[in-house]
Formats: C-alpha cells, structure tokens, sequence
C-alpha cells in the first residue's frame, strides 16, 4: 500500500475571514498608496481598445467611448493593466504553492465541456457588458467602492445578489 | 508620511506603477487562497450550498472600510482626496444585475 505523501495533497482554502482579512488590509494598502481602489474590468476596456484599434483604427478612434480609453497611453503603463497581470500571477503562483494548478475544465456533474464553455463565454458577456454600463465590476465597485461608502456601489452590490439568486433559483436544477 | 502617496506626490507615478503590481500579486494570492479561482464555488453562494465568497466579501469590504477610517483618524490618509467612484443610479443597478446573472450563467 502507498503511503500517504502530504506533500502532493492540496492545501485547503483558507478560513473566509482570514481571507477577507488579507484582501481588505491590501485595500486599505492600494487607497494608502494610490488613492483609489482595486479595479478589474477597466483593464479589459483598454486592452480591448487598443486591440480594436490594431485592426480598424478608424473606427476604434471613431467612438467616443473607445477613444477615451485609447487616451491613456501604452498598456503597460497603465496602473490597473499591470495590476490585473499581477493579479494574474498572484493567482497564478497561489494555485501552483496550493498544488492546484492543472489544466482542467471544472464544470458541474450535469453539463458537458462544449456546453459549459459555450454558458462560461455568454456569462462573460453579460459581465463585460454589465461592467461597464456599472463603471466596475465587483471589484471596482463592490469591493472598492463599497469600502468607500459609494451610493450606486452599493446599489450595484444589492442588484448583484437580486441579479444572482434571482437568475440561481430559475436555472437551479440544472447546476446541482 | 501622509497618504494618499502618489496624489499628495510623496511616491511619483512611476513608484505607482511598480506598486500596481505588487498589489495585484497580494490581491490575486488572497484570492486564490479564498476560493475564487473556482467558478463553482464563486457561484455556491446563490444555490446557498458555499457562502465562502459572501464571508470573504464582506470581510473585506468591512476591514478596508474601518481601516481607512482609523488611518483618516489619526491623520496617515487625507480621505477628502481619496477616489470615490461616481453614482449613476440605473446603470449602476442595471450593470450591477447583468453581472450577478453573468456569474450564475459561467459557474456552471
């Protein structure tokens, strides 16, 4: 019988409020610092932005909207681009120290991995979009936003969880 | 030294932008540590089966909130300069909406 290496088990997750605790005391770090929050989403605008632009500049220069975000100079001198590549690499290193990491496509116990890639890229849609018609996401808003006591964070925060449990209990068979 | 660092020119931009990524890695770590690396698990909370993510949320939101407070009080932050995201009401209820239905459609 093989022995039980607990160097190859994943370390478990930790307590939600040992977390909480970290993430908030790294927000109060970021405001120290920068002024303002943690943000997300807005990295994704302007990637999206200057790749628009790549391949028809006319049009990307063309809308306002786009050409707001194309004013902010090179990618990777943006503060929240390069802060969402750390926290890419942070989740990154996390996953790999946690022995985590492996290419894997998690799904639920009732649907297929073509179906859930498919519901993963339209559920990345209505997120994307929400994003920026809310200017943030649940980290710029939710989180960043809230701590600041924003109104229309927490009145985004409130639709997030009506929004959630709403859709949940509609589609609820299908995910247990 | 009083913050904010970068608005009150004490840090320059360029001292910023190394933080940025400093603070992602401490944020993505954090997160990872917490569970949100998960799609399933971020979503559990809505079939009210994992309320990790609410717990780690909340806690969050309520440590940075007190501690901005504390460092405003004894004087470490000026909070008058400190960014505080704008209101739109129906965007922001709308947006707020589209991305809890985001969540629960890419959890599965």
């Amino acid at each position: 019988m093989e022995a039980k290496n607990p160097a190859r088990e994943k370390a478990a997750y930790w307590s939600p409020y040992i977390a909480g605790l970290a993430i908030g005391l790294t927000l109060v770090l970021t405001y120290y610092v920068t002024g303002h929050g943690i943000g997300a989403s807005g990295a994704y605008t302007q990637l999206a932005a200057k790749l628009l632009r790549l391949f028809t500049p006319d049009h990307a220069q063309g809308n306002a909207y786009l050409k707001s975000y194309l004013q902010l100079g090179p990618l990777l001198q943006s503060w929240i681009a390069i802060e969402m590549l750390g926290v890419m690499l942070g989740g990154f290193l996390g996953a790999l120290t946690a022995r985590r990491w492996r290419f894997q496509i998690e799904r639920g116990p009732k649907i297929g991995e073509g179906d859930r890639l498919l519901f993963a890229l339209i559920g990345g849609i209505a997120v994307g979009f929400g994003s920026r018609l809310a200017q943030g996401c649940t980290s710029g808003q939710a989180l960043s936003g809230g701590a600041v006591l924003a109104v229309g964070s927490w009145l985004f925060t409130l639709a997030f969880f009506l929004g959630g449990y709403l859709f949940a209990w509609l589609v609820r068979r299908e995910w247990e | 030294m009083k913050g904010p660092l970068i608005p009150n020119e004490i840090w320059t931009p360029e001292m910023g932008l190394v933080f940025a990524l400093v603070a992602g890695l401490l944020f993505g770590f954090f997160l990872e540590r917490a569970g949100f690396g998960s799609a399933r698990k971020l979503t559990a909370m809505f079939y009210f089966q994992d309320f990790a993510v609410l717990r780690v949320m909340f806690t969050a939101v309520v440590v940075a909130m007190v501690g901005l407070l504390l460092l405003g009080g004894v004087g470490q932050i000026d909070l008058s300069i400190v960014a505080i995201p704008a209101t739109y009401l129906w965007p922001q209820a709308l947006g707020g909406l589209l991305i809890g239905l985001g969540f629960v459609i890419g959890g599965y």
